[in-house]
């Protein structure tokens, strides 16, 4: 009982740090259609960040966050202004294009400067555990699923309770009437683009304690992103949340009770058995076309 | 026939000045730079999920070279041939390792080649190499089916993957309270799963418990529940078949379910530098499979004895040499020894390297990196495996015995009283 406790606690903070990981791809993918190929690059961004600020300034991670808050903030306006923007409007396909590119850009241009070294950050609480009924619980994985939530409820408010966040609902929804009633769509692109850069980085800062760091880190998590997007339904940010738990879940209970080499296909294989039956994520709030 | 304008003329004998000029240059390069050079080829990961590991491999050619040609170069009948390599990065893809060892033969038509990192890639590369007949020495290559191919022009420094291991199983029963019960977990790739396999072999032949075996995809990302169960199962040591980046994560893992077996093993990840840097404390007592170590007492002409490679590898690149590349650099100077022996001289034939691979078959060779002899499947039959221990920082030789520079720490400290 014990051990299915534990399977079902290590799935949840997995889980945690799927969905905060994965939040900003469905956003961008909700608002603007852009499959972001690029995305697990700001993740290893966020990372990179917190290990050089960690390691050159002797920095905290969790005091680090601003910083990546900040960075991939500025990186995620600029690819958004300068590339992504000249998107909109043409197929699938160009996105792909545009933004594998970018990932092929941005990770061998930190291949080029930091190396394949694979690195971590190692605190003084890196790996320490609390026990709580029997449970044992990573600090580090606790705080970033903690954070995940407040990150996801974070862009929920602003997507359901402010002007802009109205704003943004409305040219993912009909991009044409948006720009009629006076949005101005491409300022609306560039915004979520940048906040999704920006939270995904942040949740590569929290990472950082927890995984290996290296320059190639990044593409596993924009797969990652893909099927807990799909999970908790295409475009539907606080699915994220839901998808994430449920890979996590799925991943650590297999990994208990069947072997660790299933686990990855059986998340693939759940990712088909969604996208043929339930298309629309696990609540059925995704965009289907 | 249009008689030459006067400018058109003057072109002409500016063209054939430049031409003739720059025929002469090449003559007085050539005379300059001496002996034609040996075109060494090879391909490494410098990207991909090897690219640290495939960066070691790089820097030990390098540093062969960079000795060799500090001594004039490969002296062959009284003159020397100065070392130049040319290498490409496979991207920790074997298909990718295979093209570029073709394109190394027949487009750069090198006179040898050295062999790469990790056992998918050799596998892929050596095959290319086995056509066109260049014997390729890889010492960072052991998975078993490297050797059951029956090729006659691969060389392995290393001994298989499961023998690699036999000295982290045999340490066992010499350590107090003698481990009963272990577990075995290991990366599904060729290298990792044979050293997994190796690990089991030999701990059933001496009697012990294997109450886990687990194979995972290395796309793992997360191993804590892996862990979990095999915490569950509570035993006495940990085997892991890993490389550098598994080996991380399955240390970072440990402690996040906070398990502690009375001690860790890995066949390979402790050794390369990264590991003892990065994870600092935590990395204290892992033991890790070794095929060489600088206190051993071996020696040759080039290096003189380990400890001094040893020295000046820390002196060039700031850090200790890893065991393959060691290996690496001792599969260079086996092919330098051959060429030299025989009096070959570059541009090498066919016939030439028929004659290298003949001459590395035939006798036993010994250099800084140990005894090497091939057995007919290209494997290294005669070089004992060591085991290393992460005391203070440092990696300590704690087996075997005769030739141990310390004793192993067990059992390992647990994560809370750290």
């Amino acid at each position: 009982m014990i051990l299915f406790c534990q399977s079902l606690v290590n799935g949840l903070l997995l889980g945690g740090i799927y969905a905060a990981c994965s939040a900003g791809f469905a956003l961008a993918f909700g608002v603007m259609g852009v499959v972001n190929l690029s995305h697990g690059d700001f993740v290893m961004l966020g990372a990179f960040i917190t290990y050089w600020l960690f390691v050159l300034a002797g920095m905290d991670p969790f005091l680090t966050l601003p910083f990546t808050l900040l960075f991939l903030f500025i990186i995620g306006f600029f690819m958004q202004k300068l590339a992504i923007n000249r998107l909109v409007g043409s197929p699938p396909i160009m996105s792909y294009l545009l933004t594998f590119g970018l990932h092929l850009v941005i990770a061998n241009l930190a291949l080029r400067t930091w190396t394949a070294d694979f690195r971590t950050v190692q605190t003084s609480y890196s790996g320490l555990t609390i026990i709580f009924a029997g449970l044992v619980l990573p600090y580090s994985r606790l705080a970033t699923f903690a954070l995940a939530m407040i990150v996801i409820g974070g862009l929920y408010l602003l997507l359901y309770r402010t002007e802009t966040g109205r704003a943004i609902r409305a040219t993912a929804q009909d991009r044409e009437m948006a720009q009629l009633m006076g949005i101005k769509i491409f300022k609306i692109y560039t915004l979520t683009f940048a906040l999704a850069a920006a939270i995904t980085g942040l949740a590569g800062s929290l990472i950082s304690s927890t995984f290996v760091i290296h320059p190639q880190m990044g593409l596993p998590f924009t797969i990652t992103a893909f099927c807990v997007v799909v999970l908790g339904g295409m475009g539907y940010v606080p699915g994220t949340l839901w998808g994430g738990i449920i890979l996590g879940v799925v991943e650590s209970l297999a990994t208990t009770y069947l072997t660790a080499g299933i686990s990855l296909s059986l998340t693939f294989f759940l990712l088909l058995l969604m996208l043929i039956f339930r298309p629309g994520g696990i609540l059925g709030k995704g965009i289907v076309e | 026939m249009k008689a030459l304008k006067k400018g058109e003329s003057w072109k002409g004998v500016f063209a054939g000045f430049a031409i003739l000029t720059f025929l002469f240059g090449l003559l007085l390069a050539e005379a300059e730079g001496g002996e034609r050079p040996f075109k060494i080829g090879f391909t490494v990961p410098l990207t991909g999920a090897f690219g640290k590991d495939g960066a070691l491999v790089k820097d030990a050619y390098i540093f062969w070279k960079e000795a060799v040609n500090a001594q004039g170069g490969i002296e062959v009948k009284k003159k020397r041939h100065p070392v130049d390599l040319i290498f490409y990065d496979d991207k920790s893809e074997p298909t990718s390792s295979a093209k570029l060892v073709e394109k190394l033969i027949t487009e750069d038509k090198v006179d040898l080649i050295l062999g790469g990192f990790g056992s998918s890639q050799v596998i892929a590369a050596s095959a290319v190499s086995e056509k066109y007949r260049y014997p390729m020495t890889c010492g960072a290559a052991s998975t078993l089916r490297l050797f059951d191919r029956g090729f006659k022009y691969y060389f392995s420094l290393l001994g298989k993957a499961p023998e690699e291991v036999r000295g982290c199983v045999e340490i066992l029963p010499t350590l107090s309270p003698r481990p009963e019960t272990v577990a075995i977990i290991g990366a599904n790739i060729p290298f990792c799963a044979d050293a997994a396999d190796g690990f089991k072999a030999y701990a059933e032949k001496l009697g012990m418990k294997v109450v886990h075996f687990e194979l995972f995809p290395l796309a793992l990302a997360d191993y804590n529940t892996l862990l979990m169960k095999v915490k569950e199962k509570n035993p006495d040591v940990l085997l892991v078949g890993s490389h550098s980046l598994v080996a991380m994560r399955v240390m970072k893992g440990l402690k996040e379910v906070d398990f502690t077996p009375k001690g860790v093993f890995f066949s390979y990840g402790p050794t390369v530098p990264d590991f003892v840097d990065s994870l600092g404390k935590d990395a204290e007592y892992v033991f890790a499979a070794s095929e060489w170590t600088p206190n051993l007492p071996y020696r040759d002409r080039v290096f003189g004895t380990a400890r001094d490679f040893h020295n000046q590898y820390v002196k060039r690149f700031g850090r200790a040499p890893d065991f393959v590349e060691a290996a690496s650099v001792a599969g260079a100077l086996v092919q330098q020894q051959a060429v030299q022996e025989l009096g070959l001289t570059p541009p090498l034939k066919d016939r030439d390297r028929e004659k290298i691979m003949q001459f590395l078959y035939s006798k036993r060779f010994d250099n800084f990196y140990g005894p090497i002899r091939f057995a007919a499947d290209g494997a290294n039959e005669i070089h004992p495996p060591v085991v290393v221990q992460v005391q203070g920082g440092k990696l300590v030789h704690v087996f075997p015995p005769d030739t141990a520079e310390g004793k192993p720490i067990y059992p390992m400290k647990p994560w809370k009283k750290r």
